[in-house]
């Protein structure tokens, strides 16, 4: 037994190694949000001449790991917007949760008003998406941003289906088509195809906007690692929004995966020095 | 091992580490930061000061690295009038740079401009709008504004009036000015179409005899031709350049926009 | 009143020597002149519905609603002071929304009933407020499915057992009322404010524990109670307002709701001819009597 109570529970030196008290410091620098740590991937969407479809996968990743193969990442909001979050999960958390409050004051609100002007005016998605491009402004002002980009899909006050992006940065903006992350290179280009200007979007159908959404989540599928092949699909129309959770890709093929080095199972013969090189030669003429 | 087993801590035994003071300290406030708040959204603008009017012009891209985030994305905007659509606009304000603190810019300045007419009954002057723009922008010297601002309306006198910033609220009144991406491409063309740089009069000399051509306003087809040229210009040879044209031309009847194609590749 | 000039009721938080505090039974008189309140529980769902009399032409119809939400599924009717009572509601308004901070899923009618409770229980003990002089009845339907926490994104797993129990059920339609003392207790059916007597009376004869009233009957009983419990020889005109809250498989899906324009309107419908049947029967009654005398 040591005489100096100083000393009791404490790790020894001679076992543990002199003990490091910077662990204790409670001055130090205020930590925010450095980088995202569970993640989602991309959200894609685009508008047709009803209203707007969205997509994005059921994936969750910690780093390269495939951590929640169950993650629901289009939230609706108000039962006529819907909002999807790509970056860090637990920032997405937080901000549905901060929606679901907001969405519950706002009914209040709505309750009150309209009782007395006979129908009053909801949050619309144009409004719920200057309204995130401003916490998320504020928070990158703080130097601490929540890790996410957003897109937020609805109607405008004039009743026109609208499509904003917001990301980490409190940078906003609209498209007639928009997605996130690495759907902004593989998924962007071929909805723009389809939907190059509003012009485009106005004469586009619902089914064939669902298609050109399951298209580039198949697209996705095939080239991007941190994808999987269950997503969610939401179309907001003036109906209301129709989301469903559950989506399977279809109809893949993977034979294009054939013909590339490097992406299927082929098998790299061993060859002497010579050989590597004619072989190589032959590869890249 | 026989010291871990000592029953004479003070000769032999373990000692303890007692000390809980921080091994370094860090000023109070200092934060360790791996996040960038900065982005560039590219994309030009431009303004040219006519003698009853103003021109302000920008392109509609906005993007981030190579990729093009939306190809309507208006630069331009109304500021201190009374209405959600600013129809009774007086001052027009453009920013490039990152886009979301532009934004910001000008609903800060959007919100003092609308102050200043409840307070005293009259629309802000541009002179003073410019003022305030300038300390807008310095307030904010430590963590700036990444904007490129260009205020353009009429003074007081009805003349043209074209105000340029750099993001800490420097700011000169000029004849024209060209900011963003492609302001190093437009700049010189317009130094050399504007203000008729490196212009002489033919046979007026050799050497120092040569006679500079004279400088005089132009009309507002001859700015709208130029704005549009120089654009066409840029888009060729700026990636992040293109899309949409936006126009605002100033004039005492009010504001005219004028939204004109641009190549899309 | 037996309280005057004792100087017992001049305070709150001071007993009479026969253990009664005035000043709370004084807020009971202040609940026993504001319209009728009544709500009604069945196993599809519960109704509340509200005697708005009409204080002044000047106030447009159908405005300045008298229940109100709290959270989605819980809805807030009182008779009284309208003041005290919008208060009532900004409080339960916070409270539910505290829960879903802490706990990150909304409030049960129960734990809503006990937090509000025991606010109105805390006016009745200090010197320096006074009791509220209302009585509220708070309605929910606490939702019998899984209740996803909050900002939770999977599903959890498939398999297993998840520490259900076969056959197990929870959530369901709940009424309760509380009183100025911070009393309040679970019912069947509440009453409360100017015709409670004849509204109870009422309640008491629908079959409100067993399975036969369905909440589309509770709302037409809701109406018609509101209507034989209002005084026309004292009080003007009144507006009936009308709540529901059903469970998810019912016409408001688990949330607190006015009663549908067309339903209410049916239900006002047949509570008028009610009425006015009864008024028949009486007559032909009394015409009989009459001649009895005559004979």
């Amino acid at each position: 037994m040591d005489h100096r109570p100083q000393a009791w529970g404490r790790p020894r030196d001679d076992v543990f190694g002199p003990y490091d008290p910077s662990y204790l410091q409670t001055t130090g620098p205020k930590t925010a949000t450095q980088q995202p740590i569970v993640t989602g991937t991309s959200v894609i969407a685009i508008k047709f001449k009803d209203g707007v479809v969205m997509a994005a996968d059921n994936l969750a990743s910690y780093g390269s790991l495939a951590r929640f193969t169950d993650v629901k990442r289009l939230h609706p909001f108000l039962g006529h917007t819907i909002v999807g979050f790509g970056g860090d999960v637990s920032d997405m958390q937080y901000l549905t949760r901060h929606l679901n409050e907001l969405a519950i004051d706002e009914a209040y609100d709505h309750e009150a008003a309209s009782a007395q002007s006979g129908g009053g005016s909801h949050l619309n998605a144009a409004n719920l998406h200057k309204y995130l491009s401003k916490l998320m402004y504020r928070r990158r002002n703080s130097f601490d941003p929540l890790w996410n980009a957003i897109l937020v899909a609805g109607f405008d006050s004039q009743g026109k289906p609208f499509l904003g992006s917001v990301d980490l940065r409190g940078t906003a903006f609209t498209s007639p088509s928009l997605a996130t992350g690495f759907g902004a290179m593989l998924a962007q280009p071929i909805m723009r195809k389809y939907a190059a200007t509003e012009g485009d979007t106005e004469n586009m159908t619902r089914d064939e906007a669902v298609r050109v959404v399951k298209e580039c989540m198949k697209v996705l599928f095939y080239r991007d690692a941190r994808s999987l092949d269950r997503y969610s699909l939401a179309v907001v129309t003036k109906d209301g929004v129709e989301l469903s959770e559950d989506e399977q890709l279809e109809q893949q093929s993977w034979a294009f995966a054939e013909r590339i080095r490097g992406y299927g199972t082929q098998t790299v013969p061993s060859l002497s020095g010579s050989e590597t090189i004619s072989a190589l030669l032959a590869l890249y003429p | 091992m026989a010291a871990m087993f000592s029953q004479n801590p003070l000769m032999n035994g373990p000692n303890y580490s007692f000390s809980d003071a921080p091994r370094f300290s860090v000023p109070e406030g200092a934060r360790e930061h791996r996040f960038d708040p900065y982005a560039d959204n590219g994309g030009s603008t431009l303004a040219i000061a006519g003698a009853d009017f103003t021109i302000m012009a920008g392109d509609t891209r906005l993007t981030s690295g190579y990729s093009i985030n939306s190809r309507y994305h208006p630069k331009l905007y109304k500021i201190g009038g009374t209405t959600a659509d600013q129809s009774d606009a007086t001052i027009v304000l453009s920013v490039v740079g990152f886009a979301a603190d532009g934004e910001a810019l000008k609903e800060r300045l959007d919100a003092i401009c609308k102050m200043y007419r409840y307070r005293h009954g009259k629309p802000m002057s541009v002179k003073a709008c410019a003022q305030r723009l300038s300390t807008i922008l310095y307030q904010k010297r430590f963590f700036p504004y990444y904007a490129y601002a260009i205020l353009g309306g009429l003074d007081e006198e009805g003349k043209g009036a074209v105000y340029s910033y750099d993001p800490v609220g420097s700011y000169e009144r000029e004849q024209c000015r060209a900011a963003g991406a492609a302001a190093s491409l437009i700049m010189p063309f317009l130094d050399n179409q504007v203000n008729f740089k490196n212009q002489y009069v033919p046979g007026s000399g050799e050497g120092h005899n040569l006679q500079e051509r004279p400088r005089r306003p132009l009309t507002r087809s001859e700015v709208e031709v130029l704005v549009k040229d120089a654009f066409d210009g840029a888009v060729e040879r700026h990636i992040e350049v293109g899309d949409g044209l936006q126009m605002m031309v100033i004039t005492k009847d009010g504001i005219e926009e004028i939204l004109l194609p641009l190549k899309r590749d | 009143m037996t309280s005057i000039g004792t100087g017992y009721d001049l305070a709150n938080s001071i007993f009479s020597p026969d253990g009664r505090n005035f000043q709370v039974e004084y807020a009971l008189k202040a609940v026993e002149n504001g319209g009728t309140s009544i709500g009604i529980r069945c196993k599809e769902g519960v109704v509340l519905a509200v005697e708005k009399i009409i204080t002044s032409k000047l106030l447009k119809p159908g405005a300045n609603k008298r229940i109100a939400t709290v959270d989605r599924h819980i809805g807030i009717a009182f008779s009284g002071m309208i003041p005290d009572g919008r208060h009532f509601i900004d409080r339960a308004r916070d409270e539910a929304r505290a829960w879903r901070d802490t706990f990150k899923t909304p409030i049960t009618t129960a734990d809503l009933a006990s937090r509000m409770g025991g606010y109105m229980q805390a006016y009745t003990l200090y010197q320096s407020v006074r009791p509220f002089g209302i009585t509220t009845i708070i309605a929910g339907y606490d939702s019998p499915e899984d209740e996803r926490v909050d900002g939770e994104v999977g599903r959890g797993p498939s398999c297993g057992a998840g520490g259900k129990v076969a056959g197990k059920t929870h959530g369901g339609p709940y009424l309760y009322m509380i009183e100025p003392s911070g009393l309040y207790w679970g019912y069947y059916g509440a009453a409360t404010g100017k015709g409670r007597q004849a509204a109870k009376a009422e309640l008491e004869k629908l079959d409100l524990q067993g399975d036969s009233l369905t909440l589309e009957q509770a709302v037409k009983e809701a109406a018609r109670i509101i209507y034989v419990a209002h005084d026309d020889s004292k009080d003007k005109d009144f507006e009936l307002e009308m709540t529901w809250i059903s469970g998810p498989d019912g016409p408001t899906k688990g949330l607190h709701q006015e009663v549908p324009k067309a339903l209410r309107e049916e239900a006002e419908r047949l509570a008028k001819k009610a009425l006015e049947d009864d008024d028949e029967e009486e007559a032909k009654e009394e015409k009989k009597d009459d001649d009895k005398m005559e004979e």
